[in-house]
């Protein structure tokens, strides 16, 4: 077996494959403060769903932002990770956009899935799941509300400001003029989905396009970004763990190269 | 260090000091027997000695923007705390609005809170080369006479033309040799990296013209040239060569060597040649007034263009890498064109990270490292 664990700065993500690459078991656990705990954690939970033990890993790639921090055999960035991953169950996407707790980015391959190109958000966290985290507390709501709320929407209102904190104060601002808390979330949703869009039109949307991240779980977001795009992403069943599935693929990959050597 | 502590001891002889921007000829001022220091560069040493937050926060408690140049932000806030630190209080103050669109008003607004007295040069934009020989040469001569006036007057100063020719031509000498250390560069394996050509580049910078600067040279040259003989690279087992575009980040400066951790070594720099520039010690004057012209980034996108293809086939470039830099909106703007044009036409891929050259509050580690991360990947693939 092998494993990929995605350190991600909002959850962290383990998946096992075995060597064909099919998805044995995953998890997903928050990664709280230490990336260390919540890897072990995830792992534990991943093996146990599969009933496998630890003496069957032959290898372990890490990814994401705490990447250095886990046990593993070697690490690999996020951007290979996730082209990877998306396309060994989509090869015929050539576009990824791909949304997580902090970061948001957008990655060009080609027909074999490597990586043309990329682009990733600034400093800034205002397109990337921390913002709906922000707003969603602000609003008294959780994140997985969000999609429900978004669909209920009828006149979306504008959120114009790009910057977290100064959203929120328009946030509250909207709701004490008597904006529907539907319309606002649809406004979020809008706000993001546009700085997505702003950021990975620099390298197109050559289809198909998949939307990969914990974000993209969002159905809302999902909305506003397909139709900022004008076209239907590939979307797959657990968006949150691609990345993680490309970092054990990336152990399968590693594990061979390892034993041709020796 | 030595050269801010060598014009305190240069003040205290009753000699004036003058706070130059880094684009202004300090030859001349040499040959005044004017002292030049540079706030920039006192900027670039606070910042990488970490403690240019007490200058920042104190130009920010005056209510200057943190989003004007950090440079800026530190020699006014130097200039609003008193000036204890290394760099003496100016006599003068001398710019010339070529390359950076703030200097004037930076300039203007320390001679507002200082009451020193000013001089400010103006130098067109260079569109193509065959403009240095038109009106603009005779136009930024005058200013140059305008000048040495102003020094004769203020400080009963001589100038002397003759002196002014053998700056000019430490100075040629200086450039010449650097100019020259610079292309070993294109050897396999590299044997200087971004780590040695960022600091080397100082007293090209402040101390032109100076016999210093030339033995300096001299030195780097020779060995320099010994490392390529016995085949030294910066790192061992080089992967990538790659180009890096803006200011370095000084308070970062560990960043280059995370990427030579990886394999990947900096050849090519605009940064590196900005200062360095050949001139003609029989005509000093005209020739340092081209050299004003024709510096740093007074230059048209195409002539800068230019020079970014000469270097991707002299210097085998595998990869670039552009610093987006808040403080730097000239640099910054025009970064997306160049990179364009390095893909389309040489089929480099690049990385585009912002931050900013000397204010720590605007770098986010992680988020920067992962990028790097993620373009060496990519460079090893390709």
């Amino acid at each position: 077996m092998y494993v990929g664990i995605d350190a991600g700065a909002s959850a962290t993500k383990a998946v096992i494959i075995n060597k064909k690459g099919e998805i044995v078991s995953y998890s997903i656990v928050p990664s709280g403060i230490n990336f260390k705990t919540s890897s072990e954690k995830a792992l534990k939970k991943a093996l146990t769903t599969s009933g496998q033990s630890l003496t069957n890993i032959l290898y372990t790639v890490s990814t994401g932002y705490g990447r250095t921090l886990v046990n593993a055999k070697a690490t690999s960035s996020e951007i290979t990770c996730i082209s990877r991953g998306v396309h060994k169950l989509y090869p015929k996407v050539r576009t990824i956009i791909d949304v997580g707790g902090q970061d948001s980015k957008a990655v060009r391959v080609n027909e074999t899935g490597r990586v043309l190109n990329f682009v990733m958000n600034d400093k800034c966290a205002a397109g990337t799941g921390r913002f709906l985290e922000v707003m969603s507390s602000i609003l008294g709501k959780q994140v997985n509300e969000l999609s429900t709320l978004h669909f209920r929407s009828s006149k979306p209102v504008k959120i114009s400001s790009t910057c977290t904190v100064f959203a929120e104060s328009e946030v509250i601002s909207h709701l004490s003029q008597g904006s529907e808390i539907e319309d606002v979330i649809a406004g979020l949703h809008e706000a993001i989905a546009e700085r997505i869009y702003n950021m990975s039109s620099r390298i197109g949307f050559e289809e198909d396009v998949a939307f990969t991240g914990g974000v993209a779980k969002n159905q809302g977001f999902v909305d506003a970004l397909s139709k900022k795009i004008g076209l239907t992403p590939t979307l797959p069943e657990e968006p949150q763990i691609i990345c993680a599935l490309g970092a054990a693929l990336a152990a399968v990959k590693k594990h061979k190269e390892s034993t041709n050597y020796s | 260090m030595e050269y801010f502590s060598k014009a305190s001891d240069v003040k205290a002889q009753g000699k004036p000091v003058a706070w130059v921007t880094v684009f202004t000829p300090v030859e001349l001022l040499y040959a005044l027997d004017v002292y030049p220091i540079a706030p920039e560069h006192f900027g670039a040493l606070c910042s990488a000695r970490g403690f240019i937050l007490d200058y920042l926060e104190e130009a920010e408690r005056s209510g200057y923007s943190q989003n004007l140049c950090s440079y800026s932000r530190c020699s006014l806030g130097y200039a609003l705390s008193g000036m204890n630190g290394l760099m003496p209080p100016p006599d003068i103050l001398v710019t010339f609005r070529n390359s950076c669109d703030v200097y004037v008003k930076w300039w203007q607004s320390l001679h507002m809170h200082l009451g020193t007295p000013l001089f400010v040069g103006e130098a067109p934009y260079v569109l193509a080369s065959e403009d240095l020989d038109n009106y603009v040469l005779d136009y930024v001569v005058k200013q140059l006479h305008q000048l040495i006036k102003m020094a004769e007057e203020r400080f009963g100063l001589r100038f002397d033309m003759e002196k002014l020719a053998e700056i000019v031509k430490l100075s040629d000498k200086a450039s010449r040799l650097w100019f020259e250390t610079l292309k070993l560069r294109r050897f396999h394996p590299c044997p200087l990296g971004g780590r040695d050509s960022a600091s080397d580049i100082f007293p090209l910078v402040v101390m032109q013209g100076t016999e210093e600067a030339v033995n300096f040279y001299e030195e780097l040259l020779r060995e320099v040239k010994e490392r390529v003989s016995r085949r030294e690279g910066v790192i061992e087992n080089e992967r990538f060569r790659l180009l890096f575009d803006g200011i370095w980040l000084w308070y970062a400066f560990d960043l280059i060597k995370y990427f030579e951790n990886k394999g990947a070594v900096f050849v090519y720099e605009p940064y590196s040649e900005a200062w360095a520039y050949r001139l003609d010690a029989s005509k000093p004057l005209e020739s340092i007034a081209r050299k004003v012209l024709a510096m740093g980034l007074n230059v048209d996108i195409d002539l800068r263009i230019e020079r970014y293809s000469e270097s991707v086939k002299e210097f085998k470039i595998d990869g670039a890498v552009l610093f987006s830099n808040r403080s730097c909106k000239t640099w910054s703007t025009p970064q997306l064109v160049t990179a364009d044009i390095l893909e389309e036409k040489f089929n480099i891929p690049y990385l585009l990270f912002e931050a900013d050259m000397a204010d720590p509050r605007q770098y986010a580690e992680a988020q920067i490292k992962n990028r790097i991360d993620a373009f060496l990947e990519v460079l090893g693939e390709t």
